[in-house]
């Protein structure tokens, strides 16, 4: 039956034939999709693993937004549905020494496994676009392939894990991981038809750790307890240890340096991986080589090249990613979707801490960690709702109103609420939450990252 | 036709149509439309129920169901407009808030529409009174000037912030902030469904097509035109000088639409009951009258006419052809409650029934089927000795509840290539065609071969190329789910766990075709000591919502002192238990939507262990002086309460072994 009118307002579709790509053993097809487009990718024959899980056969997947590589070590074919931005296939790749990389540490795992010890804390470090969150991907992937319980932790604020930009997180994956959608999703009030991973999250609110030390370091710090704690209490995870991600800001400089030691002898780590640099190489070297982790294992440096296939991601589409996590924290991804709930509370209602302004934070230009504690310069202010924080995300914490600044600080994520409204006159605040019910009456923090997203609701 | 019936029976009637509202489906609409003709002395009831469903719907389904609300409004008129323009601007700005910006635009039509009388009738006042749509346009409009400053703002700041920081940003960053709008507004906002959801709904083009379903009476502007096509380029044109009395094609359309529906039903209702005159003679007349309006063109007022006795036929041939969602829920046994969610409450299928169970076209069937069985072992041994169906060389133990029967299936029968197994279930459940893509199962002794694993953290060691290793993480796991692609051990160990798995595959997708109905929304993040304390291992534990269950418990403990009849929890999400009835008065609990909580509530409620109590039926037999009669007296049926896997695994084994003693 026909509907007048319908023709006509079809969308114009440009139809690509659907190409086969055809793999050699050893090689990797990379493709970049655009926000906005789709391209449908399906493993015709042989087997072929995206990040180190592995594809299914005849299932197809779906990516939008996405720079990525299929790699294949027996040799597969692929059939692409879809325009990619670019794509090309690779024979050189450095997965050989990644999957090492992997069998390596199981053999650490195995000796952690039969002495009762923790299994390897796995620290990747490297310039920005090296690959680390990738190569953490497969580390995680492969481990969870092997049978095991990795904790992924995620010490970069600029991209989310499980969660939104600003946070740092930590999750264990005894399932297999999403493929089209980053890590996966967090856990929903419905099924889910991949595993969902839940995440342990702290909110930072800003997008560098040296912009504000005071924040960064103590979350760290609680974020390191509780992921040891987990490995102490939780047996399957105890031997595997964790693989952790970092920002690529800290691989140059004194005080990216600095954080780097922090996050080594807050995790305990035990393996240093070096991602693309020769020069943080040997300065890693210099630090770690031959030292003791506080359980007597001597901590190794090992480095690893880039991958080819590595692109710079530009600002604007790291901005896509960002509001596409937000997105998604609210309104799901493509296999679920989600339904957030507006509603309106009362400015009386609501208790927010704004991140005091980067530029207070005299702290990193001064020399010494001594002088943080003499100077105690104020983590946050406490503010009323003001039209400024129109099109704001506002962490929930789990820590009481009341709560002196440095509890709510180091307080883990309830989770986030994005302000739709601000009515001054009503004194009411139009929200986004994540899910119906009342608010927790909990402490929240306003951060300054990520940005504000004008295009979510308005 | 109503009269006497309750009105919250109407309404839940009406809410489940609703609730089977995916997409813009004209037909649906109209249905409900007419429902709400009928009904108008539960206007207040009905229009509450679709007001309640546009608020919790997905974004994705707020459209069709502001279409409704829609063509209720215009084709029934009061007493709706009265009772839906009370809540209008909520109703209105709560969906406008959720959805995309093409989904808005259709919602700003719609809204524009109102503010006119409806095209075509002699009422001269507007569809909803003016101030009710003043207060939507002034909100919209203040949004969209508050956006833009925002925008302005943003980019302002941006600058000051760049140079402030002295950090030079990559140029194409800058070039994107001196844009009006970022990139990705359109596109990468809401993302489009994929081909699996539309094939879920409705066609892609209809869905997404403005005119898909036009409110049925704005653009009565046309003067009919043989050429539809030509005349519909602009589905929303408002020119004003168009004379009114003639009809446009697509009414013309909608109207041999709904004879042909008409027809169709009188067909089955005339094949049902062939000596019915009245009913041959309305098919006859229907017939010509289809006819008639396909070679001819007929001046408006006939046109009219027809149309009214269409809609007085279609009016009264409705209650007899009840048409799907009309259907009231199967009501589920109450005596022993299913022993687990099962896609359909069929009757427990006996001996005879057994050609059936084994013709049936998919496995999740058979499954599902199986798993109902469990209460009648013999009857499920009996497949197993057909010679023509299954192999008999299967051991005895594949008789039994699905996972077991699916343990047996992939892992032996699959293998054979002469078992034909068919694929895709109804409910998206794609059966495993395992083992055809990987290397034949290694004997158990193989499964583990003995690796050296001689990989250093050195550079160089790291380098070498070890292909034995790699194996491991194929071969050395054969036994793949072909749903995800995760991979078991061929040990009898890997076999279970695999079986276990697809269990979980099972339950997830019959759960997603029941939460489809209901939103779903994204948890709160649990604190530290609980994330230190969880588990991470979805297919072993039950679907149930660990830490949404630990909030409905404290809610209900928080308001165990007050009275009875006041006390509520939030109607639980989990479809099993929200069909369940109050195991006292074996009565069903009432949905309503709570402002003060934000949530839809049952009243008067009170959750003890897995089991929801009328609060004032519990509060009536503890006075009775029985302290806890209740949690003895029925079975916790409830998916949470099930027996972990392997004790279930056993003990099915264990019956096993018993029916196959002679």
């Amino acid at each position: 039956m026909s509907l007048p009118g319908l023709e006509l307002s079809a969308p114009v579709e440009t139809t690509v034939e659907p190409t086969v790509q055809e793999l050699k053993e050893g090689s990797e097809w990379r493709f970049e999709v655009a926000f906005g487009t789709q391209v449908e990718v399906k493993l015709l024959s042989g087997n072929a693993e995206l990040f180190g899980t592995e594809l299914v056969q005849k299932q197809p997947y779906t990516f939008t937004g996405t720079k990525a590589a299929i790699y294949t070590w027996h040799g597969c074919q692929l059939e692409v549905d879809g325009e990619c931005q670019s794509e090309y296939i690779a024979e050189e790749t450095p997965m050989i020494s990644y999957a090492n990389l992997h069998f390596a540490l199981e053999k650490l795992r195995e000796e952690a496994s039969t002495i009762g010890r923790d299994g390897p804390r796995v620290l990747v470090v490297g310039p920005e676009n090296a690959g680390k969150t990738s190569l953490v991907k497969l580390l995680t992937a492969y481990a969870t392939r092997s049978g095991r319980q990795p904790i992924a932790i995620n010490l970069d604020t600029k991209e989310g894990m499980l969660s939104i930009p600003g946070t740092l997180s930590a999750a264990a994956f005894s399932s297999i991981i999403d493929v089209e959608e980053g890590w996966g999703s967090s856990p929903t009030n419905g099924p889910s038809p991949v595993p969902v991973k839940l995440p342990l999250a702290y909110y930072m609110g800003l997008a560098n750790p040296e912009d504000k030390t005071l924040v960064y370091k103590p979350i760290m710090t609680r974020l390191a307890l509780s992921a040891l704690n987990r490995l102490q209490d939780d047996g399957e995870s105890r031997g595997t240890g964790c693989i952790i991600d970092t920002p690529g800001g800290i691989s140059h400089g004194k005080g990216g340096y600095e954080i780097i030691q922090h996050v080594v002898s807050e995790f305990s780590v035990s393996v240093v991986v070096v991602l693309g640099s020769e020069r943080l190489y040997s300065d890693m070297l210099r630090r770690f080589n031959g030292q003791k982790t506080s359980a007597g294992e001597t901590i190794a440096v090992i480095k690893l090249d880039k991958s080819g296939g590595c692109v710079d991601r530009d600002e604007a589409y790291l901005q896509q990613i960002r509001q596409a996590q937000i997105r998604e924290y609210f309104f799901g991804d493509a296999k679920s979707t989600l339904s957030p709930h507006t509603q309106q509370i009362d400015f009386s209602s609501t208790s927010i801490y704004r991140l005091a302004d980067s530029s207070t934070d005299l702290t990193s230009l001064l020399p010494g960690d001594a002088v943080e504690e003499s100077m105690a310069p104020s983590i946050f202010d406490k503010v009323e709702p003001s039209p400024q924080m129109q099109n704001a995300i506002i962490a929930i914490m789990h820590a009481d109103p009341s709560d002196p600044q440095e509890t709510i600080r180091d307080a883990s994520v309830i989770g986030f609420i994005y302000i739709a409204e601000v009515d001054e006159k009503r004194k009411k605040l139009k929200i986004l939450a994540p899910l119906s019910g009342k608010l927790p009456n909990k402490a929240m923090i306003w951060g300054l990252w990520p940005e504000g997203i004008t295009d979510i609701v308005g | 036709m109503s009269v006497g019936i309750p009105s919250d029976e109407v309404a839940e009637d009406y809410k489940n149509s609703l609730e089977d509202l995916t997409a813009n489906s004209r037909y649906e609409i109209s249905n409900l439309t007419v429902i709400a003709r009928e009904n108008t002395e539960h206007a207040m009831a009905i229009s509450r129920v679709l007001e309640n469903h546009i608020k919790s719907v997905p974004p994705d389904r707020k459209l069709p169901a502001l279409y409704v609300l829609d063509s209720v409004v215009k084709n029934v008129g009061t007493p709706y407009t009265l009772f839906l323009g009370r809540n209008l601007f909520n109703t209105f700005m709560g969906a406008y808030l959720l959805v995309n910006q093409q989904t808005r635009r259709k919602l700003d039509e719609m809204l524009k529409t109102w503010k006119e009388p409806v095209p075509g009738s002699q009422e001269t006042r507007p569809v909803f009174p003016h101030d009710t749509t003043r207060q939507i346009e002034t909100a919209l409009l203040k949004a969209r000037t508050s956006a833009l400053q925002q925008q302005q703002q943003h980019q302002f700041k941006a600058q000051q912030e760049m140079t402030a920081r002295g950090r030079p940003m990559p140029t194409l960053n800058t070039q994107w902030r001196n844009t009006p709008t970022p990139p990705q507004a359109n596109g990468a906002y809401y993302p489009p469904p994929p081909q699996g959801y539309s094939q879920r709904s409705v066609s892609n083009g209809n869905f997404q097509s403005p005119s898909a379903y036009p409110p049925p009476s704005a653009p009565r502007h046309h003067p009919p035109q043989p050429d539809h096509q030509q005349s519909y380029q602009q589905p929303y044109p408002q020119p004003p000088g168009y004379p009114q009395h003639s009809l446009p094609p697509q009414n013309l359309d909608s109207l041999k639409r709904d004879i042909a529906d008409l027809i169709g039903k009188t067909k089955a209702a005339f094949a049902s009951s062939p000596y019915d005159d009245t009913l041959r003679i309305r098919l006859q007349a229907l017939l010509d009258l289809q006819n008639i309006l396909n070679t001819r063109q007929l001046p408006s007022h006939e046109i009219q006419a027809i149309r009214d006795q269409v809609a007085q036929l279609s009016g009264n041939s409705h209650p007899p052809s009840v048409p799907p969602p009309y259907v009231p829920p199967p009501l589920v046994p109450q005596q022993q409650p299913p022993p687990r969610q099962s896609p359909a409450q069929g009757p427990t299928p006996q001996p005879g029934d057994l050609q059936a169970l084994l013709s049936s076209r998919n496995l999740a069937d058979i499954i599902a089927k199986a798993q109902r069985s469990t209460s009648t072992p013999p009857a499920t041994q009996t497949p197993y000795s057909q010679p023509q169906q299954v192999p008999t060389s299967y051991p005895p133990v594949s008789s039994g509840p699905g996972t077991d029967l699916m343990a047996m299936l992939r892992a032996q029968g699959l293998l054979r290539p002469n078992v034909n197994i068919p694929t895709n279930g109804p409910l998206g459940y794609v059966p495993p065609r395992s083992a055809t893509n990987t290397p034949p199962v290694l004997p158990a002794s193989l499964a583990r071969p003995p690796l050296i694993n001689d990989v250093e953290i050195t550079s160089a060691s790291l380098k070498l190329p070890r292909p034995h290793l790699i194996s491991t993480l194929y071969e050395a796991r054969p036994n793949q789910c072909s749903t995800c692609g995760r991979r078991f051990f061929a040990t009898e160990d890997g076999r279970e766990k695999k079986a276990r798995h697809l269990d979980w595959h099972f339950r997830t997708n019959q759960r997603l075709a029941d939460s489809a109905k209901r939103g779903q929304s994204r948890s709160w993040y649990v604190d530290e000591l609980e994330w230190i304390k969880s588990r991470d291992n979805p297919e072993d534990t039950p679907l149930t919502d660990a830490s949404s269950a630990a909030a409905q418990v404290a809610f209900a403990a928080s308001l165990a002192a007050a009275d009875p009849k006041k006390k509520h929890i939030p109607a639980p999400a989990d479809p099993t238990l929200a069909n369940q009835p109050c195991p006292i008065c074996q009565e069903k609990f009432a949905t309503v939507w709570n402002d003060e909580e934000q949530e839809f509530v049952w009243m008067d409620a009170i959750k003890l262990g897995n089991r929801v109590y009328h609060a004032s039926c519990h509060a009536e037999i503890k006075k009775d002086g029985g302290s806890t009669p209740l949690r003895t007296s029925t079975p916790d049926s409830v998916l949470g309460k099930r027996k972990s896997p392997s004790t279930w695994f056993s003990e099915i084994n264990a019956n096993n072994a018993k029916a196959f003693k002679p």
